[in-house]
């Protein structure tokens, strides 16, 4: 991630304008809090700070975020179910981030919504290129055409929308991308890592469960059958593909 | 570390090397012989008993029958020479003969006379008392029966041969020691088989044993028939229990330990991370103390990393989220940015897929290339080959070596088991002065393979040049997959 965002002082970012980028943290460790917000600010992105699943959830109702950062660990509600109420109110990309190393708590982060996750200790500057990444709503390609049509799916990718034979189907901004690279790539296959790198910005070594959890969700919104899929297909060993 | 406690096992000092089921055959044969032989014993005492006694009564029955009759023959004026008429009348018994004595002189029988008796009797028959016994008469046992006949001056006796009861009895002696061999021999048998039968569920004992030494700590046995064994199923699953909790509660006391750590580890990488991002504001001491901060940071986070990684592995739990991996992707991606290192791929090798843990996969080639880099002046060469699977017995599979090769000194011969060590460090190890390594990278290379089913090892470079060649072995059982997958 070679970006480089111009430095805000950190005076000046906590009073930015509506049009600065708002990140909701939820932890309730107050130093690890106090220290990533203090990170976050560095990159010019005003951050909300909350201890706990319920402030979030208010917070997050009353002002929204363009970005929400979740520890699972949480006193209360937990970190799963913070995630889902979130998801239910939108679209908005979810980080989650875990102290634990079993991947049973990557999976169920995955599956209640978030976009991608984080272990902890993290370093900042991953952090920060994940929320740039999550950002980005696709690439400003020229060639790029903005309509695609696959079988009875239309996807319009300056407007965000997708349909399917005429019903407007409602995906998260992650779902969405993932949807129009494979809808680019024409009916070529694409391999995980492939999918990695241009939806989250991952090089090869990312976590190829982001994928599938996220190709699992895509499946049930846009395929009339989920468990044997028209449109997603998985080619076993190489990837995945869109059929039409 | 405390001595290991051995309770005492009888035996194992002196006792022959036999198996416990021999051990019980052995003991089977030596009952039966022993039964076989008192049973023997005892029949042909009986019968010997048995039949002498008959052959005795007949005898003395007879001799007394003939003597009653040769006392109504006989008159005063008898003389010798009248007796073998008389004496032909009188009743014969099978083997028998008789001797009469009348007056001074004697009438021996064919084979026998009147110095073949025994002295007893004759002092008995002296004081004209009657009387029987079983002697020897001519090396042969015999009965010997003497009635005085009181009207007279004269004496009767039979003498029947019982030889033909040792005959009898010698058959029989041979059936019995026949017999007692064949009980022999089906006691060993039997004995055998029951050890068989009563070791079935020691074996199932020690397969369990095998299986929790392996690793496979929830092994446990299933109820047994036999209360007896049932007790000791108890015991052993009890057993496995409890270390199955003591070794979970060690690997989860390490596990607490470095997940305490990555709270303040975060806030400490955060807070670096600001001070990092305002470096340029920093004084020229305050930065250098800063980079000493990051470089340690740095370290202290790869050796949390590193434990909590091997506390799960002690503890069983360590997970492999399997995905399909192109070997030669997966390496070209691996080597990215890297100077000076050859990569060798096979011309077949864009086909290699292999099921694995892309993450544990891309730390096992981080560690063997930071190793190299470490101890050996960096990788020179990374090669890949497909090779039948070595092993006893050959499986008739293949697995995937990818080999990481340097120029440096090499691994002694003697270094190169305990290098796999945790905190091991070999003696080019002792450089400890800008050594940055946590010490447990080798280590973890065995566990992830070992996780994949695979195996690492070190050895001399096939070339012959000075160096070390660490290799990677992952078998490869989805090759003939990935084909299939293409069609798809």
């Amino acid at each position: 991630m070679g970006q480089h965002l111009l430095m805000t002082q950190p005076s000046q970012a906590t009073t930015q304008p509506a049009t600065a980028t708002r990140i909701l943290t939820v932890e309730d460790d107050e130093r690890i809090r106090t220290a990533v917000r203090l990170a976050l600010e560095e990159e010019g992105w005003v951050v909300a700070e909350t201890a706990n699943g319920e402030q979030a959830l208010e917070s997050f109702i009353t002002n929204g975020a363009d970005v929400v950062l979740i520890d699972i660990m949480l006193p209360g509600i937990d970190g799963f179910e913070v995630c889902r109420s979130i998801r239910r109110l939108g679209d908005v990309p979810i980080i989650m981030v875990t102290a634990r190393s079993d991947s049973h708590d990557v999976v169920a982060g995955l599956e209640a919504g978030a976009d991608d996750y984080l272990r902890k200790p993290f370093d900042p500057k991953e952090l920060s290129a994940r929320i740039r990444a999550l950002l980005r709503r696709s690439r400003s390609d020229e060639s790029r055409p903005t309509r695609i049509e696959v079988g009875g799916l239309e996807i319009l990718a300056d407007e965000g929308t997708v349909r399917h034979e005429g019903t407007d189907i409602h995906l998260t901004r992650t779902e969405f991308r993932l949807l129009v690279e494979l809808g680019i790539a024409e009916g070529r296959v694409l391999s995980r890592e492939d999918l990695l790198e241009r939806v989250w910005g991952y090089d090869y070594f990312g976590d190829g469960r982001l994928v599938d959890v996220h190709i699992r969700r895509l499946r049930t919104k846009v395929e009339p059958d989920p468990a044997n899929p028209r449109y997603v297909m998985t080619v076993r060993g190489m990837g995945y593909k869109l059929q039409p | 570390m405390p001595e290991p406690t051995t309770l005492p096992g009888r035996g194992s000092d002196h006792a022959p090397n036999l198996g416990l089921g021999a051990r019980i055959a052995v003991l089977f044969a030596v009952g039966g012989l022993l039964v076989s032989v008192g049973i023997a014993s005892a029949t042909l005492a009986l019968t010997r008993r048995q039949l002498v006694e008959a052959r005795e009564e007949t005898a003395a029955a007879v001799a007394v029958s003939n003597a009653t009759r040769l006392s109504n023959q006989l008159t005063p004026e008898s003389t010798i020479e009248d007796l073998p008429t008389v004496a032909d009348s009188l009743t014969k018994v099978e083997g028998g003969q008789r001797i009469i004595r009348l007056g001074d002189d004697w009438l021996p029988a064919p084979e026998l006379d009147n110095d073949d008796l025994p002295l007893d009797l004759l002092d008995r028959m002296g004081k004209r008392l009657g009387g029987q016994l079983v002697t020897e008469v001519r090396g042969e046992p015999h009965v010997v029966v003497g009635i005085p006949l009181s009207a007279f001056d004269a004496d009767y006796y039979a003498v029947v041969d019982l030889s033909g009861i040792t005959q009898t009895l010698d058959n029989l002696r041979l059936v019995l020691l026949g017999a007692g061999a064949a009980t022999t021999v089906l006691a060993a048998l039997l004995g055998a088989w029951a050890s068989r039968r009563t070791l079935r569920p020691l074996r199932r004992v020690r397969g369990a044993a095998e299986a929790i030494a392996g690793g496979r700590l929830d092994t446990r046995l299933g109820p047994q028939a036999d209360p007896d064994l049932d007790r000791l199923s108890d015991s052993f699953n009890e057993m496995a229990r409890a270390l199955e909790a003591r070794i979970h509660r060690d690997a989860r006391f390490a596990s607490d330990v470095s997940h305490e750590l990555r709270s303040p580890l975060t806030t400490l990488m955060a807070g670096v991370g600001v001070l990092e991002a305002r470096r340029d504001e920093l004084s020229e001491r305050s930065r250098t103390a800063l980079d000493l901060l990051v470089q340690d940071l740095e370290r202290f986070n790869r050796l949390i990393n590193e434990l909590l990684e091997i506390s799960g592995y002690d503890a069983g739990v360590a997970d492999l989220d399997l995905t399909e991996v192109n070997v030669a992707q997966f390496l070209e991606a691996t080597l990215a940015g890297m100077d000076g290192i050859l990569l060798e791929l096979p011309d077949d090798s864009r086909d290699f897929v292999i099921e694995a843990d892309k993450r544990r996969l891309a730390r096992v080639m981080a560690n063997l290339l930071d190793n190299a880099r470490r101890y050996g002046g960096g990788a020179t060469r990374v090669a890949v080959a497909r090779e039948p699977t070595t092993g006893d017995p050959p499986t008739g599979g293949e697995e995937l070596v990818i080999a990481v090769e340097d120029d440096g000194p090499g691994v002694p011969d003697g270094e190169r088991a305990a290098i796999f060590d945790r905190f091991s460090r070999g003696s080019a190890g002792g450089r400890r002065g800008s050594d940055d390594g946590t010490g447990l990278g080798l280590s973890l290379v065995v566990e992830d393979l070992r996780l994949h089913g695979g195996r690492a090892g070190v050895e001399d470079r096939p070339d012959g040049r000075p160096g070390a060649r660490f290799t990677l072995r992952l078998p490869l059982p989805y090759l003939d997959d990935t084909m299939e997958g293409r069609e798809q």
